[in-house]
């Protein structure tokens, strides 16, 4: 017994060993794909079936691994250390700069060199994807820029839609205000979900203080920056945030409202506008069950300084443990399922079944705003797009006449997070306070910034 | 010599049977600790040290603009729960222990709360707290005609609040370990105090909080230093807000270390927060000590 144990062992160690030895000969190149969508979305795991299988003819040497990762910051850098991040993964806007600055993803750049992908990426969202040298470290996803997605039913309640039955979109603030006021009165809903419990306060309040003519930090020439939030400017877009929670057009508590939530209060009726950018039109609808033909989207409102939207792009990034072999083989997947400039059949089917499952989902099919700027590619995105469309296109137009003029901004320089949470905690006293000192708080919130501006994280490598 | 050897025998079982427990002391507390101790001394590029620095990382968070609050906020955490979450475990335990009927049903009912998972209960109070005429406590305030309140959103009221919501959820297991310790108490000494004509709350004055005194001091620190490492309580309920009212030390190591990636401070800062509770429990202890010499 004990013999035929020990025989039995040495053959599996043997027969383990020759396997190792037969894989390693064959170098076969294997992808962890960590954009592979989640288990409840049946839909688009059945499209990432189809890509999987279009890649067994394109690339038979590669070994493609669903292996569905959501970017957290909580584990992300863990999983950095352990070498178990997957070789392409999804960010978020948020994050870029910091993964690169952390060495914490691959350097792109030679790879999108060899395919002449460089100079067709679009130049705003190439420099947020870069470090301060240009090498280019991501693929853009989808590019973004920030309007307002409106509550239709609300705004008919209200009876603030024309014959054709479209919303009577705000064309400035104070437009937005008094919009607010009679959905308010009218329907008992509020107006505006405006958020203030996170970050996300801050981000949205830049577009409101850029309407109003503010910079809130500019970049000196030895690279350091100065906080400018105590503007007169930036006071009088707080003034008007002040107007907007008097006139009790906000939701029951903007501090406990976050990004998620607001498109929550958005698709449940319980706010009729909300500051949101196109590509999460999939969150009131797909995400928080809201008729496809109720949403609809218009331009960040202008102020007295003029129209800005602010925009960026989510992007794919790659594992800084990936070989350039696997991140070339992760490029030819984002490839066949159209992420990138390149146009072919196969891309072709991409955007299509794209498209589709969007259909299927009750996900709107709008108009992307341009990651890239190749013309064959756009054209291709649009004719998919005018051919699969769901929605009526008025109901979006306002917002895509906007976010393809000047207005369009990308996030103000500096440790932009930082800045964001400095705004939205004078936010939240000017929300919870009635008698708030707004000059006041923004020279403290300015203060603050400037502090931390002039108190970098100790120096890293030499 | 023979007795010598069969002494070190006994003693290699005897550690031998420790082996498991120092192995993991050893690997997931105290290497943990002195490598965060190490991370402190470093700038870092993720969790890897690159230049040896001092105390620059200590220095940089002290001047982050958020640390003053949140500094005042933890000891103001720490202050309520001994006012509100301290006695009210002890007033539960004496009470249940003194009832005769529906014991088990009062035990039971006191620790429900600590089986609810913590964010369930967050958000369950999150609710309660919206502030405007939709939050429950609002609408039942609102059936006996009182003005809605803004609950978490009086800057006054938010830690004292959040502190309530974490009194509703622990106190129950603390309250079954003092119902053990009273359990514990000689029935001799309550008959002869019967005899004698003491009414029950003499009872408890001079029999039950006696000899619950010693675990209720040693309850105290460790709820002092519970409660000073707060995180997930004011971080789902407000963020830290309205504007830093309710941001704790650790939700400035949450956000140094995840928002940031800056292990280096989030090390300094939990070094920092680890020497203040071995000062308080140093001078709590000592003052205790005193106290029992007098």
């Amino acid at each position: 017994m004990k013999k035929k144990l020990v025989g039995f062992l040495g053959a599996t160690l043997a027969a383990t060993m020759m396997a190792g030895m037969v894989a390693g000969a064959s170098e076969e190149i294997t992808v962890t794909l960590g954009i592979w969508p989640e288990d409840t979305l049946t839909d688009e795991i059945a499209m990432h079936e189809g890509f999987l299988e279009k890649m067994k003819e394109v690339r038979p040497d590669v070994t493609y691994e669903p292996a569905y990762y959501k970017y957290s910051t909580d584990t992300f850098m863990p999983m950095v250390e352990a070498g178990t991040v997957p070789t392409v993964f999804e960010s978020w806007f948020t994050e870029p700069q910091k993964l690169i600055k952390q060495e914490a993803v691959a350097d792109i750049t030679d790879q999108l060199e060899e395919r002449g992908w460089l100079d067709a990426m679009n130049p705003s969202i190439r420099e947020l994807l870069s470090d301060e040298n240009g090498h280019v470290y991501g693929v853009p996803r989808d590019g973004y820029a920030l309007g307002v997605m409106c509550n239709k039913a609300l705004f008919e309640e209200a009876g603030l839609v024309d014959e054709n039955g479209v919303p009577q979109f705000p064309q400035t603030w104070d437009e937005l205000l008094e919009t607010a006021k009679t959905i308010h009165e009218t329907t008992g809903s509020a107006g505006l979900c405006l958020l203030a419990k996170d970050n996300a306060g801050g981000w949205h309040f830049s577009n409101i203080a850029w309407a109003f003519g503010a910079t809130l930090v500019t970049e000196n020439e030895d690279g350091s920056f100065t906080a400018n939030l105590a503007s007169d400017e930036a006071i009088a877009a707080m003034e008007y945030v002040k107007e907007l929670v008097d006139a009790g057009v906000l939701t029951a508590d903007p501090t406990s409202e976050d990004w998620g939530t607001g498109f929550t209060q958005l698709a449940t009726g319980g706010a009729a506008m909300y500051i949101a950018a196109n590509d999460a039109v999939n969150q009131p609808t797909q995400a928080n069950g809201m008729a496809l033909e109720d949403l609809a989207m218009c331009a960040i409102p202008a102020g007295p300084g003029g129209q800005f939207s602010l925009s960026g792009g989510t992007p794919y990034m790659f594992s800084k443990d990936a070989t350039p072999e696997e991140i070339n083989a992760a490029l030819d997947y984002l490839e066949i399922m159209g992420k990138t400039p390149i146009v072919t059949d196969d891309v072709v089917a991409g955007l299509e079944a794209d498209a589709q499952m969007r259909k299927d989902s009750g996900i709107p099919v709008i108009q992307k705003f341009p990651c890239w700027i190749n013309q064959d590619f756009l054209d291709a995105e649009t004719k998919t797009i005018e051919e699969n469309a769901n929605v009526d296109p008025a109901l979006y137009q306002s917002y895509f006449d906007a976010v393809s003029s000047d207005g369009l901004r990308t996030e103000e320089p500096g440790q932009t997070q930082d800045m964001y949470a400095e705004l939205t905690k004078v936010l939240q006293a000017v929300i919870t306070d009635a008698d708030a000192d707004i000059p006041a708080l923004m020279q403290t919130a300015n203060d603050n910034y400037q502090a931390i501006l002039d108190n970098p994280v100790v120096a890293e490598a030499e | 010599m023979k007795k010598k050897t069969k002494f070190k025998r006994r003693d290699l079982i005897s550690w031998l049977v420790m082996l498991p427990s120092l192995i993991l002391f050893t690997f997931y507390i105290w290497e943990p600790l002195l490598e965060n101790v190490r991370l402190s001394l470093y700038s870092t590029i993720r969790y890897q040290t690159v230049n040896f620095v001092g105390l620059a990382n200590y220095a940089r968070v002290l001047k982050v603009p958020d640390f003053k609050a949140a500094f005042v906020n933890t000891f103001s955490y720490t202050f309520w729960s001994l006012v509100i979450g301290f006695f009210i475990p002890i007033i539960m335990a004496v009470l249940i222990s003194e009832t005769v009927h529906m014991k088990s049903f009062f035990r039971v009912g006191v620790y429900f709360p600590n089986i609810v998972p913590g964010l369930a209960t967050i958000w369950i109070w999150n609710y309660f707290f919206t502030p405007g005429p939709t939050g429950v406590l609002n609408i039942l305030l609102g059936k006996i005609g009182i003005e809605p309140f803004v609950w978490l959103n009086n800057t006054k009221w938010t830690i004292p609040l959040i502190v309530v919501t974490m009194t509703w959820k622990a106190a129950g297991s603390t309250a079954l370990i003092y119902m053990a310790s009273i359990s514990g108490i000689s029935a001799d000494l309550y008959e002869a105090a019967t005899i004698d004509g003491a009414s029950i709350w003499q009872r408890i004055r001079h029999i039950t909080l006696p000899s619950i005194n010693g675990l209720a001091r040693t309850l105290l620190i460790m709820q002092v230093i519970s409660v000073f490492q707060i995180l997930y309580e004011p971080m789902v309920l407000k963020n830290g807000g309205p504007n830093n009212a309710s941001i704790s030390l650790m939700m400035l190591v949450y956000r140094f270390a995840f928002r940031d990636s800056d292990f280096a401070g989030a090390a300094a800062l939990s070094v920092m927060i680890c020497i203040i509770l071995i000062i308080l429990s140093g001078v709590y202890m000592k003052v205790a000590k005193k106290k029992e010499e007098y």
